[in-house]
């Protein structure tokens, strides 16, 4: 005899979906509206994916406001958590989406933006990725992620190049790969502990002082392996570069930094909880693989020939710097986290519109590929706005003050030294020196040498509108006046990461 | 004006540089004298209206930067900076004056802008994160103006000189962010502040580590054996603007950081690592010397002994009592004006024939008598000879240094022998004998904008080596401060007998005096 279900609503807390909900029924109103009308310009999809993204952005900060008033609140049977991670993350993640979304726009026809579905797509991706973050519940993570990839690797496979077609079936080898070691991990972690919520593992793990340590060690490896794809951590990066160099320009900036920090706030739940509990094996592991992660990316990117696989193993060396947050795991670190990636989404979505705009339709004479290093070379000469913009991006990459990632580099080394992590820290610093190379390598072309390949007209703006021109308008004002926001900016982030209990 | 004087000479040549985009290329020449002799004027000013009988920092200015991590901007001048900022803003004036005719003489005028605004901002700068901001911005400009304007083999030259130093000053930030901690421990504050730094007294083995740290940074920009590497690469290929800022003043950040951070902030330390530091400053001092005799290229060989004087510089400096660290902080400023003025004259000659070569050369004294005059009077200054400008600062570097030890000092001192062969071969190579080539015969001597730069250098060079006190008294009074912070800070019994206690000889002097009466 089941005795009916009986639960107040008031307790599912429903607004806590809110945020994600938005897009979603975005997305759904896109395909409705194409169902009406199609064969709409893009400009139309472009604006409203805008305004759904601006409407979620203030959901975000109503939760923002509900959670310093209350603290972390949780809704439909305890699986949405709201807490400071989550809305520190979604914050980045849907303004990076604000700032991505206006590239569409471009002067070239490109037919992916042609098809309502992208944009779709586009808004079911940054729905995935809010569970993603917003949740402890580990089946959620799994959908959440899923969701996201999966609109991902069509976003890319929409791309017109024979390339994009390679990149998405890669990413999504990979991919399904990853999703498959996640499943297998929190089978693990099931078996050992009887819940898939976080804390829940956290809880009986230490009640019976982690005496299946092996079989912790096992769940560990493989959520590990996982998110080591998902992150593109050393040795699990091998698609990163390719995947980068077969999407659109646009498109991979935006994956150099949504996708990850999704699974960065995913990682910081799981693996915290596991090196403060002293699984020593964990933070070997973890050590090992941030200084291979930042250092074997710097010296791939110091030969490549072409600037945007360099940028892609750029951001693995960086995503491997962060990284290192989450091994050194004090409040510091985990706010300096976040702090970093934020002034990172902004340089880096700048360099990476930078190539966007440049990028011409069919690839010329003498040039080996869609943005070889050739390509830019004198560029000083052609368009010195063009080229001061980009050497600027470079510099700020390069961790050269006062510009934005310094004040990230900063605050990052200094919580290594703070978390007692000295060697680390060095490694960190002198990974700086050597990313110095190739970021200059490209100011060395575009400042020193004369043009090679004769274009016609202005290369730097082939592709250039103007809300990509206002794209990086906001991307260099970010980088430049970064030390203006820094103080607020950081104490509101620390705020956040203190009262989550990270 | 006078309370934010400071600020408005760091941002001022920013400013115009950034206005400078909109002048016309035909003007930009007057352009920059223009704003580089209102930023002269502006630090003549402020050396008017500092105060020499203070010690500690004058016109300081605070502002609040990200204060939840302790970066302030801090910046004050004392006795020790004000000097090297005249100096700057001198080098600046008379380099803009001077230039001869480039391409983009625009953009060669705009970067050299950007580049005082960060010369004089690392002089100025009193929070240790303001410091690296400037020091680490410097390299682009110099970066810049070494690759664009080089010579064949200038991308490799610039590259190198910009990687080696931004490694050099990733580990000194991270020196810095261990400070930082340090003063977060015993504080329960953030804090960034030099002067706040100054009242830490770490542990020995702290300090050794520390120090070790900000070595890396410093010594790679002075550029010390055997970091050195990259200096005659970036002389070599850099046009004669590039190597007269460079040597004159970018190279004494360098000097300037050891005087200002690694000696008060770690005392003990830097006795533990005097002999090691003097050991190697002598090397430089020495090898340096004799790689110049070899050199074919004038220039190499100014370049090359730039840096062995350098060396003469950082012995003063670690000599660790008043009279080095004042004499190796004149030294700064008469090497500047000297070995500035040298690179000046070899871009002088070099805009003539093209070459650097000195066998191309020979009897340029009958061809260029003014010419061969005024690098004459250099070159016997950078060899020290007495009542030049360079003689005073090695005197007192080296007679700080006897203080310590005898024999080092008499090495260094005969290393500075060595310096006068190099100096007087390479001059009789290119100016005496007979004018064998057939270009030599008829080349022009000094023109009138060459001499606007050299006849002021030459004037410095004899006045300050005749009478040195205008400059030597407020040096003197910030060192001693220095010292006697060192002193009361260090802990070891080497360290305290090393480092002269001050106060105890003002008691002496006056209980001596009181005896007299």
């Amino acid at each position: 005899m089941l005795s009916p279900v009986n639960i107040s609503m008031e307790s599912l807390n429903l607004m806590t979906l809110a945020p994600m909900l938005i897009p979603i029924i975005g997305a759904l109103l896109i395909l409705v509206m194409d169902l009406f009308k199609s064969g709409q310009d893009k400009s139309m999809y472009v604006m409203i994916s805008l305004l759904i993204l601006g409407i979620d952005f203030a959901a975000l900060l109503e939760s923002a406001g509900v959670f310093t008033k209350d603290g972390t609140v949780t809704g439909v049977f305890d699986v949405m958590l709201i807490d400071g991670l989550a809305i520190l993350s979604q914050f980045i993640i849907v303004g990076a989406s604000m700032l991505f979304i206006p590239l569409a726009l471009t002067q070239k026809r490109f037919h992916e933006f042609a098809y309502p579905e992208f944009f779709a797509l586009f808004l079911f991706m940054i729905g995935g990725f809010q569970f993603m973050v917003a949740t402890d519940n580990l089946i959620l993570v799994f959908v959440g992620l899923e969701t996201a990839s999966l609109a991902l690797y069509t976003l890319i496979a929409m791309h017109n190049r024979d390339k994009s077609f390679e990149a998405a079936i890669k990413y999504f080898t990979m991919g399904a790969l990853a999703a498959g070691f996640f499943s297998f991990g929190s089978m693990v972690f099931y078996a050992l502990t009887g819940s898939i919520e976080i804390n829940q593992i956290a809880t009986v793990l230490a009640a019976n002082n982690y005496a299946d340590i092996g079989f912790v060690l096992v769940g560990v490896v493989f959520m590990l392996a996982s998110f080591g794809f998902k992150l593109s951590m050393v040795p699990f990066h091998t698609w990163t570069p390719d995947v980068y160099e077969g999407s659109s320009a646009a498109l991979a900036g935006y994956m150099s930094i949504v996708p990850k920090i999704a699974a960065f706030v995913v990682s910081m739940r799981l693996f915290e909880f596991l090196i403060h509990s002293g699984v020593v094996w964990l933070e070997v592991v973890l050590y090992i693989s941030v200084v291979i992660t930042m250092t074997m990316a710097n010296i791939w990117a110091l030969v490549q020939t072409d600037v945007k696989r360099m940028l892609a193993y750029s951001s693995i060396s960086h995503a491997g710097f962060v990284m290192a947050a989450i091994l050194i795991g004090t409040t510091q670190s985990n706010s300096a986290l976040f702090f970093y990636w934020i002034l990172f989404s902004f340089t880096n979505l700048g360099s990476f519109t930078m190539l966007w705009i440049s990028r011409q339709k069919n690839l010329p004479a003498g040039q080996s590929s869609d943005h070889s290093f050739e390509k830019f070379s004198g560029l000083v000469k052609t368009s010195p706005l063009a080229a001061s913009i980009m050497g600027l991006f470079m510099l700020s990459l390069a961790g050269v003050p006062p510009f934005a990632l310094f004040w990230g580099k900063i605050y990052m080394i200094s919580s290594a030294v703070t978390g007692g992590y000295t060697v680390l820290a060095l490694i960190m610093a002198l990974n700086s020196a050597i990313a110095g190379y190739y970021y200059l390598k490209l100011i060395v072309y575009m400042f020193m040498k004369e043009p090679v390949i004769v274009h016609k007209g202005d290369i730097s703006a082939t592709n250039a509108t103007l809300s990509l021109k206002t794209i990086i308008g906001f991307a260099v004002v970010g980088t430049i006046f970064a030390l203006i926001v820094a103080n607020p900016l950081l104490e509101f982030i620390t705020t956040f990461v203190y009262n989550s209990g990270y | 004006m006078l309370d934010h004087i400071l600020s408005i000479l760091i941002f001022f040549p920013a400013l115009a540089a950034i206005l400078g985009f909109v002048v016309h290329k035909d003007s930009m020449r007057s352009y920059g004298v223009a704003v580089s002799v209102i930023e002269f004027a502006l630090a003549l000013f402020l050396w008017y209206s500092f105060d020499d009988g203070v010690a500690g920092m004058q016109f300081m200015e605070q502002m609040a930067l990200i204060p939840a991590f302790g970066i302030n901007y801090i910046v004050g001048v004392d006795g020790i900076s004000l000097f090297i900022v005249v100096l700057a803003a001198f080098f600046t004036m008379i380099g803009i004056a001077s230039l001869t005719d480039t391409k983009d003489v625009k953009n060669m005028i705009i970067t050299l802008l950007f580049l005082q605004m960060t010369m004089v901002g690392v002089f100025f700068a009193l929070d240790a994160i303001v410091f690296y901001l400037f020091w680490e911005l410097s390299l682009v400009p110099m970066l810049y103006i070494i690759g664009a304007w080089g010579g064949p083999r200038r991308i490799y030259a610039s590259v190198k000189f910009f990687l080696y130093t931004f490694a050099g000053s990733l580990v000194m930030l991270v020196g810095m962010l261990f400070m930082a901690y340090f003063y977060y421990q015993a504080t329960g504050q953030w804090s960034f502040a030099l002067l706040d730094w100054y009242r830490l007294i770490l542990p020995e083995n702290y300090q050794l580590w520390l120090f070790v740290a900000f070595f890396f940074g410093f010594a790679i920009k002075v550029p010390m054996f055997p970091f050195h590497t990259w200096l005659p690469y970036a002389h070599g290929q850099a046009p004669t603007i590039g190597s007269v800022i460079l040597a004159a003043i970018l190279l004494k950040m360098g000097t300037y950081a050891f005087i200002r951070f690694s000696l008060p902030l770690f005392p003990d330390a830097a006795v533990y690592f005097m002999y090691p530091i003097a050991t190697l400053a002598i090397i430089m001092i020495i090898y340096t010397a004799m790689v110049a005799y070899a050199q074919k290229d004038v220039k190499q060989v100014v370049a090359y002994s730039s840096v062995s004087h350098m060396g003469v510089i950082v012995l003063g400096t670690f000599a660790l009592n008043v009279e080095g660290i004042s004499g190796s902080i004149f030294l700064m400023i008469a090497h500047g004006v000297v070995s500035g003025a040298l690179f000046l004259l070899v871009g002088v000659i070099y805009d003539r024939r093209h070459t650097k070569m000195m066998d191309q050369f020979g009897g340029l004294a009958s061809v260029m008598p003014r010419f061969a005059t005024i690098f004459g009077i250099m070159m016997m200054a950078s060899v020290g000879l007495p009542l030049t400008i360079n003689f005073v600062g090695e005197f007192l570097s080296l007679l700080g240094f006897y203080q310590q030890s005898h024999i080092l000092t008499l090495l260094a001192g005969v290393a500075i022998i060595v310096g006068a062969i190099y100096m007087l071969s390479a001059y009789k190579k290119m100016f005496f004998g007979e004018v064998t080539i057939e270009e030599n015969k008829n080349l022009p001597d000094v023109n009138k904008r060459e001499l606007i730069a050299l006849i002021p250098l030459v004037i410095i060079t004899v006045w300050l080596g005749i009478y040195p006190k205008p400059i030597l008294g407020p040096i003197n009074t910030s060192v001693e401060s220095v010292v006697q912070l060192m002193h009361e800070k260090a802990q070891t019994d080497e360290a305290k007998k090393r480092i002269p206690n001050l106060a105890e000889d003002v008691v002496v002097i006056k209980t001596s005096q009181r005896e007299a009466h």
